[in-house]
C-alpha cells in the first residue's frame, strides 16, 4: 500500500533532475520538450497517489493536466515555426 | 499478484531515469526528443498497467480502471503528434545540429522549394 | 474547407459520446442500474455541439469505416501485439544508447517512402513511427504521386538507399496499417 508514495516520490525526484534541462536549455525547443516531459512525469506522480488513496479524483485532474500540456506544447511549436 | 504490479511500476521508473540520463547527457535538441519519447511511452505506460490491474483486483472500482485505460489511449495518441510538431518547428527555426550528423535530406530538399 | 456532412456528423457523435460515457464513469452504472439521467443529456448535447463543429476536421470520406467490428479487432491486435513488440525493442534500444558513450551515434536526417495512399495511414504510420524511440517523423512530402516521410534517425545505417532505410525503420508496421486502413 505505502509504497506507491516511495514510487511517486521517485518520480517526482526525476522530474525536479529535468529543471536543469528547462533553465539551462540552449534553445527554446529543449526546453519545451523539458516542460513537456516535466508534465508527465509529474502526472504518473498524481497517477500514483490517486491510486495509493483510491479516489479516482486525482485522475481527472492528471487528465486535465495531460491535456493542457498537450496544447501547450502544440501551441508554442506553431509559435516557433511562426505560424502564429 | 502485488510483485507483478510493483515490477511493472519499477521498470517504467527505470525507463523514466534512462530517459531523463538521456535528456541531460545528449548533445543536440533533436537528440534530446528521442529520449523525452522513452519518457512518454514506457514510463507512462508501466505505471497506468499497474494501476489497471491494481484498481481491479484490489480496489474493486472498474471505472477508475477504464479512465486509466482512456489515459492510455490519451497518451498514445497526443504525444506523437506533440513531438513532431516541435521536431519540425526545432527544423524551421534554424536549431543547430550535432556535428557528427551525417545525412541531411530534409534540408536538401527544403533549399530546392 | 471541406463542408459537414451528415454521415460524417454522425461518425463524430457516435466516438465523442462514447468516450464520454467512458470519461464520466457513466458506462459501469448502465450495467448495475443507477446511472443519473442529467449526466446522459449533459453528454448528448455536448458531443452534439462539438461534432458539429469538429466534424469536417476528423472525417473526409468513409465515416463508418472504424465501426465494422472485425476491422476494430484487427486495429486492438496491432496495437497490442505487432506495436507493442516494436515498442519494447526500441525502448530498450534507446535506453541502452543513453548511458552508453553518445559521441559515437551519428544521428540525420533520411528520407523514406511508403506506399499508403489514405490520409489516416499516412497519419497512423507517421505517429507509430515518432512513438517508437529512436525515430522522428518530421514532415512527409507528396513527390510525383508517391508519398515520402522524412525521418530524424538517432543512428543512421543506411546513408543512401531509401528503401533498405525504410524497412529498417518500418518493420513490420506497414503491411498491417494497410491491411487496417484500406
Amino acid at each position: 500500500m505505502s509504497e506507491f508514495i516511495y514510487f511517486a516520490i521517485c518520480f517526482a525526484a526525476l522530474a525536479l533532475c529535468l529543471i536543469y534541462r528547462l533553465i539551462r536549455g540552449p534553445h527554446s525547443a529543449d526546453r519545451v520538450v523539458a516542460a513537456d516531459a516535466i508534465d508527465t512525469l509529474v502526472d504518473m506522480a498524481l497517477i500514483l497517489f490517486a491510486l495509493y488513496t483510491g479516489r479516482s479524483i486525482f485522475l481527472d485532474i492528471a487528465l486535465v493536466t495531460a491535456i493542457l500540456g498537450f496544447i501547450g506544447s502544440v501551441l508554442i511549436s506553431r509559435y516557433l515555426e511562426g505560424k502564429l | 499478484m502485488r510483485i507483478v504490479i510493483d515490477i511493472l511500476i519499477c521498470l517504467s521508473i527505470l525507463f523514466a531515469f534512462a530517459g531523463v540520463v538521456g535528456m541531460i547527457r545528449m548533445p543536440d535538441s533533436f537528440m534530446r526528443m528521442h529520449s523525452s519519447t522513452n519518457i512518454t511511452t514506457f514510463g507512462v505506460l508501466g505505471v497506468l498497467i499497474g494501476g489497471i490491474l491494481y484498481s481491479i483486483i484490489y480496489l474493486k472500482d472498474i471505472s477508475m480502471a477504464i479512465k486509466l485505460a482512456a489515459l492510455i489511449v490519451f497518451y498514445l495518441v497526443t504525444s506523437p503528434i506533440a513531438a513532431h510538431a516541435i521536431g519540425r518547428a526545432a527544423y524551421r527555426s534554424k536549431t543547430p545540429k550535432s556535428p557528427n550528423t551525417i545525412v541531411d535530406k530534409y534540408g536538401e530538399d527544403l533549399e530546392d522549394e | 474547407m471541406k463542408k459537414t456532412t451528415p454521415a460524417a456528423f454522425f461518425g463524430t457523435l457516435i466516438a465523442c459520446y462514447i468516450f464520454w460515457l467512458l470519461i464520466t464513469g457513466q458506462i459501469v452504472s448502465i450495467f448495475t442500474g443507477n446511472a443519473s439521467w442529467q449526466i446522459l443529456v449533459a453528454g448528448g448535447i455536448v458531443s452534439i455541439i462539438v461534432s458539429l463543429f469538429a466534424a469536417r476536421f476528423f472525417i473526409h470520406k468513409k465515416a463508418f469505416h472504424l465501426y465494422n467490428p472485425l476491422r476494430f479487432l484487427l486495429l486492438l491486435f496491432y496495437c497490442i501485439v505487432i506495436f507493442g513488440w516494436e515498442l519494447i525493442k526500441a525502448n530498450v534500444y534507446m535506453a541502452v544508447r543513453a548511458f552508453g558513450s553518445t559521441k559515437k551515434l551519428k544521428p540525420g536526417f533520411v528520407k523514406i517512402p511508403t506506399r499508403l495512399k489514405s490520409d489516416y495511414a499516412l497519419a497512423m504510420l507517421s505517429n507509430c513511427i515518432t512513438l517508437t524511440p529512436s525515430n522522428i517523423t518530421v514532415d512527409v512530402a507528396e513527390q510525383d504521386g508517391e508519398n515520402y516521410l522524412y525521418v530524424h534517425w538517432i543512428d543512421v545505417k543506411e546513408k543512401d538507399d531509401m528503401e533498405k532505410a525504410g524497412d529498417s525503420i518500418k518493420g513490420a508496421m506497414e503491411p498491417w496499417i494497410r491491411r487496417i486502413w484500406e
